[in-house]
């Protein structure tokens, strides 16, 4: 038997007997008890949540379980890194041992509305594409007529591929593999002729590869991918201070303020969205149940959304590398989907 | 009828072409044209293989650098072992914090302390080391390892080892100067001769005695910093796990398998059920049930360490498997010894311990030792529950930022390290059928 289809049917069981009942009691008060936060991740991934050589977590999601323990504590460092297994990633959640999940998973309708969980935001759009190489001439994924397509087994990457393939009648030859280092040299031996997998992903191979310029991204985006953080079903206060630590990065980005000026800021900006948002005037707070400068510290202590995403995904030192201009990534205002209702 | 006398002759040297190296070559390699051809193809399989190594491995790899594109950019070829020399304090200590590392190493370095008088000819008791080692040690390395505030149990069994360490060490040095035991030896220490054995033991007790209650009083001022279990990783991780299943499974092994052999039938069919629902189940279904399931039937808010459920787990899980290691030792052993046994007047346990146990444990220790070495390997699977044992460590390598994509190299560090643990352990299980083997050398 299948490893994969072993553990999902277990999990598969254990999601349908888990009681609701983690989900009764107040999570935030639950959190304030214990002292720190408890934030689901998977097994590394590029970008969003590596370890380094040193043993500490860091990405792009991890940087939201900081600003939600920054929010709550008032210090980033207030919490603990959970790395789950993506098969037990939801019962993890329902059975209360992490309070937040932020691990690349995608907001769908029946993740959201039958596995016992809420998603409460987007923090990246990803969207699925593939790699090919430069030399063989093919500039667009309808071009991929009859070629063998390297695919990681068991994701959803797999079935947008054949979905792919069906409607445009590509006749696309799917190669799966379990790991994606394997599917990576595979492609690069020239056992298949593209891979596909979330642009992120691809964008974060082919900085892998030794020559990177010889590949190509598609321009196709074969798929919606929203990835953002969840929280179990049914604790409206927590899924609120989770939704609104995410949109306090994206509205501090949309006004102007970074972990480099929020001081000055709180202290002489006249700009009132400002002043409301850091808690100098208004009462925001009140209806999250945080202290006064919940935003304050998310911004001073993690960064605007703008500054992460540099940090570990856009062009930092160090980082992934993928542009954010021109993509869904973008805030609103320069064509982008990040997009903050008003904090007023 | 023939006279056959016994004359001695004079012992020939054995023929040169059976001796010298080029005699053994024509005899072994080339004795046929197929036997040559055969070797020279695999003469040269071998040069393609450990050329290939060599080239990628050694003299095309990268050592220092520190990225994987800085790695591209000295040799597109090569190994870029500098991601594994940049994480090896990972893949050895997990994410244990980097200022406490000292703390492992100390550990490690008192079980070694605590052990080698087992090795050391001329030490008495060696027995009571060794249960020493099973039951006392643990706590002691336990509290090293994870620290934070000792209960009042913590604190008894903490200053029981730290005595039993100290009078371990004294005894054994004294036993190999002398060859007496630390309680013979207190009297010549006072000058004393000819002892009674019963001031004997009434010096020896208070001297532990003394020393228990002195080394309470300093460990109350004494403590470290607490590192939660989420910390620990690397090989660490995998020896802890595979360190504390090697040592319960062989006593769980025993006991289920004299329990499947019992006459009594409750005890007989629980443990007969008990072996067969682990062994029809594979480890990585136990470890799920374990790490998932269970925390369902908890009380709210109730989080058990995971470490701890993924421990228990691997002790039950192999312990089952050694039952069967041990009820097949068990049937080795002729049914004349069973009846030698009674017929002396010995009973159940004494049996068991004194006639059985010892000559089917002889038998066993391949097998044992088997089953421990894939009891190592088999722990690499709770990399799979999230938790970073040095699969978990080597395979984190390919993600981080920095060395993206590399993942040959960690693996073939990680086969080298299993390699060469199995194979120790391996070599000491022939050392020790040697040392045993009092008969039936085949």
């Amino acid at each position: 038997m299948k490893l994969s289809t072993l553990v999902t049917s277990i999990v598969a069981f254990a999601v349908m007997a888990a009681p609701a009942a983690a989900a009764t009691s107040k999570t935030l008060d639950l959190v304030k008890k214990r002292g720190n936060l408890r934030c689901q991740v998977g097994t590394p991934s590029g970008g969003f949540y590596n370890l380094d050589a040193d043993g500490n977590w860091y990405g792009l999601d991890v940087a939201v379980c900081q600003a939600v323990a920054a929010a709550i504590f008032g210090d980033k460092g207030k919490m603990e890194v959970q790395s789950v297994s993506s098969q037990a990633r939801f019962t993890a959640l329902a059975n209360g041992e992490s309070d937040l999940l932020c691990r690349t998973a995608t907001w769908t309708m029946s993740r959201d509305t039958q596995l016992g969980l809420d998603f409460t935001g987007v923090n990246f759009y990803d969207g699925q594409g593939f790699t090919v190489l430069k030399e063989t001439g093919i500039t667009s994924a309808l071009q991929l007529k009859g070629a063998k397509v390297c695919v990681t087994s068991g994701t959803t990457s797999e079935l947008n591929l054949t979905d792919f393939s069906r409607e445009n009648n590509l006749n696309i030859d799917i190669v799966t593999f379990e790991d994606w280092n394997v599917r990576d040299d595979t492609y690069l031996k020239g056992g298949c002729d593209a891979v596909t997998g979330d642009k992120s992903s691809m964008a974060a191979n082919i900085v892998s590869f030794p020559v990177p310029a010889n590949h190509l991204i598609l321009p196709e985006t074969i798929s919606k991918e929203p990835l953002g953080p969840a929280v179990r079903h049914g604790d409206n206060q927590w899924a609120d201070i989770v939704r609104w630590s995410l949109f306090a990065m994206i509205n501090a980005e949309e006004l102007g303020v970074t972990s480099a000026n929020v001081d000055d800021m709180r202290a002489n900006s006249k700009s009132v969205p400002i002043r409301r948002m850091l808690g100098v005037e208004g009462n925001l707070n009140e209806g999250i149940g945080l202290s006064k400068d919940w935003a304050y510290n998310i911004i001073k202590q993690v960064g605007n959304y703008g500054e992460i995403y540099e940090k570990y995904i856009g062009s930092g030192k160090g980082a992934l590398g993928i542009k954010r201009k021109g993509t869904l990534n973008e805030l609103w205002s320069n064509g982008g989907l990040m997009y903050s209702p008003p904090m007023r | 009828m023939a006279i056959i006398k016994p004359t001695k002759r004079s012992t020939i040297a054995p023929p040169l072409s059976e001796t010298s190296p080029v005699g053994w070559m024509k005899k072994h390699l080339f004795s046929s044209t197929l036997n040559t051809l055969l070797t020279f193809v695999t003469l040269f399989l071998i040069y393609i293989t450990v050329k290939g190594l060599w080239v990628w491995g050694i003299a095309d790899a990268v050592w220092v650098a520190d990225s994987r594109r800085e790695c591209f950019d000295i040799s597109m070829d090569g190994a870029c072992w500098a991601g594994v020399i940049a994480w090896l304090d990972s893949i050895f200590y997990g994410r244990y914090p980097r200022d406490e590392l000292w703390r492992i190493n100390l550990g490690i370095l008192l079980l070694f302390v605590w052990m080698a008088p087992l090795w050391l000819p001329r030490v008495k008791a060696k027995i009571y080391i060794g249960l020493t080692t099973v039951f006392l040690y643990p706590f002691l390395s336990g509290y090293l390892f994870s620290g934070g505030d000792k209960g009042i149990f913590m604190q008894l069994m903490l200053t029981a080892a730290i005595v039993c360490l100290a009078g371990n060490t004294i005894h054994a040095t004294i036993g190999v100067f002398t060859g007496h035991s630390l309680p013979e030896f207190l009297p010549r220490l006072f000058g004393i001769k000819d002892v009674q054995e019963k001031t004997l033991h009434n010096m020896f007790f208070t001297l532990i005695a003394v020393s228990f209650v002195a080394v309470f009083m300093w460990q109350m001022g004494w403590g470290v910093e607490k590192i939660p279990w989420t910390k620990w990783g690397g090989l660490f991780l995998t020896l802890v796990i595979s360190g504390v299943g090697i040592a319960s499974a062989l006593p769980g092994g025993i006991i289920l398998a004299l329990g499947r052999r019992s006459k009594m039938p409750v005890v007989r069919v629980l443990s007969t059920s008990f072996i067969e629902l682990f062994r029809s189940v594979p480890l990585i279904t136990v470890l799920f049930m374990a790490t998932t399931m269970f925390p369902l039937f908890l009380p709210e808010g109730f989080v058990l360490n995971k470490l701890v459920q993924v421990i228990i787990a691997v002790c039950l899980f192999n312990a089952c498997y050694l039952a069967e290691v041990v009820r097949g030792g068990l049937q080795t052993i002729p049914k004349g010894q069973f009846e030698g046994a009674h017929t002396v007047g010995l009973g159940y346990w004494q049996t068991m311990s004194f006639i059985i146990m010892p000559q089917a444990l002889k038998h066993m220790i391949p097998n044992i030792v088997g089953n421990f070495i894939s009891l190592l390997k088999d722990t690499t699977l709770v990399s799979i529950i999230g938790l970073f044992d040095v699969l978990g460590m080597l395979r984190s390598i390919s993600k981080d930022l920095p060395w993206l994509g590399l993942h040959r190299e960690p693996l073939i560090f990680g086969a080298i390290l299993f390699f060469l643990i199995c194979f120790v352990m391996s070599k000491y299980s022939r050392h020790l059928e040697a040392k045993l083997s009092t008969e039936h050398k085949n």
